[in-house]
């Protein structure tokens, strides 16, 4: 986000790869890692707002993982009679739902169904795409044109009809989303590993592997696919947000999770009834959403600006 | 070479319905649902369920359903809603003005907001306006708009009561004569300015919202356009010809700066629509975003269908329209 693109390029976070096909000795390790080190300092120090998106994303993975075991209350248990539509208070920080249940134990269990979702679809996007884009950008000849404009096809739509579309199609819940979403990501990691693959075959090192021999799966899975790695890394980061937004987008209007879940965008599905008489029921999940979305954009900024200065933003 | 562009997008969108349509119509025909049967209501008898089967061709096999179906897109008849029971392409002529209503709108709003803003952040590098442009661009992105929207409804509607929550026009207000069925065009075409003004009150908090998103990436697009090119030679040339930082900025610089941000307008369109979905919803407003989603509740097969594919035809036509605008704007481009 406040990238000079007049700064000379610069890479603080590069991974040690070597990029030259030649393998890495104990000096070259030694020596990587001080400057990974010194690289960490100046993403995380030297700038307050990754160091901010890092805390965040910290934060949202331990409660992924945790979130349910540490929550005060059951997310799930009803006190219809003593606890509705509660306001904050010490017991309920977030206050209660129409159901008595505390808003805040089902924010920290609704956490891990983002998590899980971003992990399935964005995991099964960047090895399908991998895949796809690899291919087509080793093989070349028909095989590229082919899979590519079948990617194209995907690409026409925008990302988030078609996935109300597909879901909409296959039915209302989770898992359907989850497919829908995961047919919408997969094309732009295509496009990108393929542009990458072209241009990384084309480099030295990759004529020096031939060289010696190498071809086929070998030569693209060891020398080129690795070095595609930062670019992958880069849009995954940008996109878990992207995800995590979608899923609770489509919950919202009624595809993906359904109640009794505690996903957020079913939640505020729920609360928006409400909203006249329990502002907190409707706030604070979407704080939770804003706030994490954030981190992970700001985060997969950073990376940006560290590991590719010259590219261009989206 | 424009009409070959043309007309080789004009074909890419035939194979894009063809490929849409078959997703769709696959998808939501393998899967358990039965139309008919909710279309009957609960209490129906098998047999009127039967009936309903039999009258919409749900017996049929899927090839011969398929084939119908797209001979019917092709004459525009996208069949009837099961809900509301009128032909699909009635509803849509019905509810697409208020659509286009609130995105031209909001795509008017983030543009002339956009634009200055990321100006002025890259002029005013690092100063008030600058931290101004980058919250927005930051925030834009990360706020979900249906929770924007409800909390923009929640605090002018519900606690300061300035603005109304919802709807183009409140119960027992006629809308203006017809001329656009855009209701603030047509208030101010026939002079009708107290039907304006309350359009326009019920218009701000739903275009305002939607409009946010797509904000932030113009806004951020600009900026970054504006950064690049202030460093280059030809603005330094111009500054020593002694032309005053307006003109360098305005005639020099904006110009170029701004051709990324054109090319992004698709990506705007598509924010736009996908952002109708959600903001339509919140506010009661009757487009073709909430027909949609409700459609969807009620599993509205067709009514769905046709929405999805008018979208994708739109979304592929303006970014066909940018890529024209493109050439004339940059003689340098090529489509080879």
């Amino acid at each position: 986000m406040s990238t000079d693109p007049t700064a000379p390029a610069r890479s603080p976070l590069a991974l040690p790869v070597a990029d030259n096909g030649r393998r890495l000795r104990g000096t070259d390790i030694r020596r990587e890692r001080s400057q990974l080190r010194r690289n960490l300092k100046r993403f995380l120090v030297d700038n307050r707002l990754n160091l901010l998106g890092v805390v965040i994303v910290v934060g949202f993975v331990l409660l992924s993982l945790f979130g349910e075991s540490i929550a005060l209350h059951d997310p799930y248990a009803q006190n219809i009679t003593g606890a509705k539509l509660l306001p904050p208070s010490f017991d309920h920080p977030m206050g209660t739902d129409e159901l008595g249940r505390d808003v805040l134990s089902r924010i920290m269990t609704g956490s891990r169904i983002s998590l899980q979702v971003a992990a399935v679809v964005l995991g099964f996007a960047v090895v399908v795409g991998t895949l796809v884009g690899a291919v087509a950008g080793y093989v070349g000849g028909v095989v590229d044109e082919v899979l590519m404009r079948v990617t194209d096809l995907f690409l026409a739509f925008p990302a988030l009809i078609l996935a109300i579309a597909i879901a909409a199609s296959l039915g209302r819940d989770l898992r359907n989303t989850m497919i829908a979403l995961s047919t919408v990501f997969w094309p732009w990691y295509a496009r990108l590993v393929r542009a990458q693959v072209l241009s990384i075959r084309e480099r030295d090192f990759v004529a020096a592997a031939q060289s010696i021999g190498l071809s086929g799966p070998r030569l693209l899975v060891r020398h080129v696919l690795p070095n595609a790695l930062s670019v992958v890394i880069i849009q995954l980061t940008l996109d878990v947000g992207f995800a995590i937004l979608s899923t609770s987008s489509l919950s919202f209007i009624g595809l993906g999770a359904q109640p009794p879940s505690p996903e957020w965008g079913t939640m505020m599905s729920t609360a928006r009834n409400y909203f006249r008489d329990a502002w907190w029921y409707i706030t604070f999940p979407g704080v939770a959403l804003t706030l994490t979305v954030f981190a992970f954009n700001v985060l997969g900024d950073g990376l940006q600006d560290a590991l590719d200065p010259r590219s261009g933003r989206r | 070479m424009l009409l070959r562009l043309v007309v080789r997008r004009l074909l890419f969108l035939v194979v894009v319905l063809f490929g849409l349509s078959i997703i769709t119509f696959g998808l939501s025909h393998v899967v358990p649902g039965d139309p008919a049967r909710l279309m009957a209501g609960p209490r129906a008898s098998s047999s009127a369920v039967d009936k309903i089967r039999e009258r919409y061709g749900l017996n049929d096999p899927l090839p011969v359903q398929y084939v119908a179906y797209v001979q019917g897109v092709v004459r525009l008849d996208f069949g009837d809603s099961f809900t509301s029971r009128r032909p699909v392409r009635d509803d849509l002529a019905r509810y697409l003005p208020a659509t286009i209503e609130l995105a031209l709108a909001a795509f008017l709003l983030s543009t002339l907001v956009g634009v200055p803003l990321g100006v002025l952040s890259a002029v005013k590098r690092d100063r008030w306006p600058d931290h101004l442009a980058r919250f927005v661009s930051i925030s834009g992105l990360a706020l979900p708009v249906f929770w924007l929207a409800l909390m923009a409804q929640f605090v002018f509607f519900g606690r300061l009561g300035w603005l109304p929550d919802g709807e183009r026009l409140p119960v027992g207000t006629d809308p203006p004569r017809a001329i656009t069925s855009l209701y603030t065009l047509d208030a101010a075409l026939t002079g009708n300015w107290a039907v304006l003004g309350t359009a326009l009150s019920h218009l701000l908090l739903p275009v305002v919202v939607l409009a946010y998103g797509s904000l932030a990436v113009i806004t951020r697009m600009v900026r970054g356009g504006m950064l690049e090119v202030l460093g280059q030679d030809y603005v330094r040339t111009a500054r020593a010809k002694g032309i005053a930082q307006r003109g360098v900025v305005v005639r020099h610089a904006l110009k170029n700066a701004l051709l990324p941000t054109v090319t992004s307008l698709g990506l705007q369109v598509g924010l736009l629509l996908s952002g109708t979905f959600l903001v339509e919803i919140v506010f009661s407003w009757p487009g073709i975003g909430r027909y949609a989603v409700e459609a969807i509740q009620r599993l509205d097969y067709n009514a769905t269908m046709a929405t999805t594919l008018l979208i994708a035809v739109v979304f592929v036509l303006v970014n066909l329209l940018v890529d024209v605008l493109y050439l004339f704007l940059d003689p340098r481009i090529s489509y080879s």
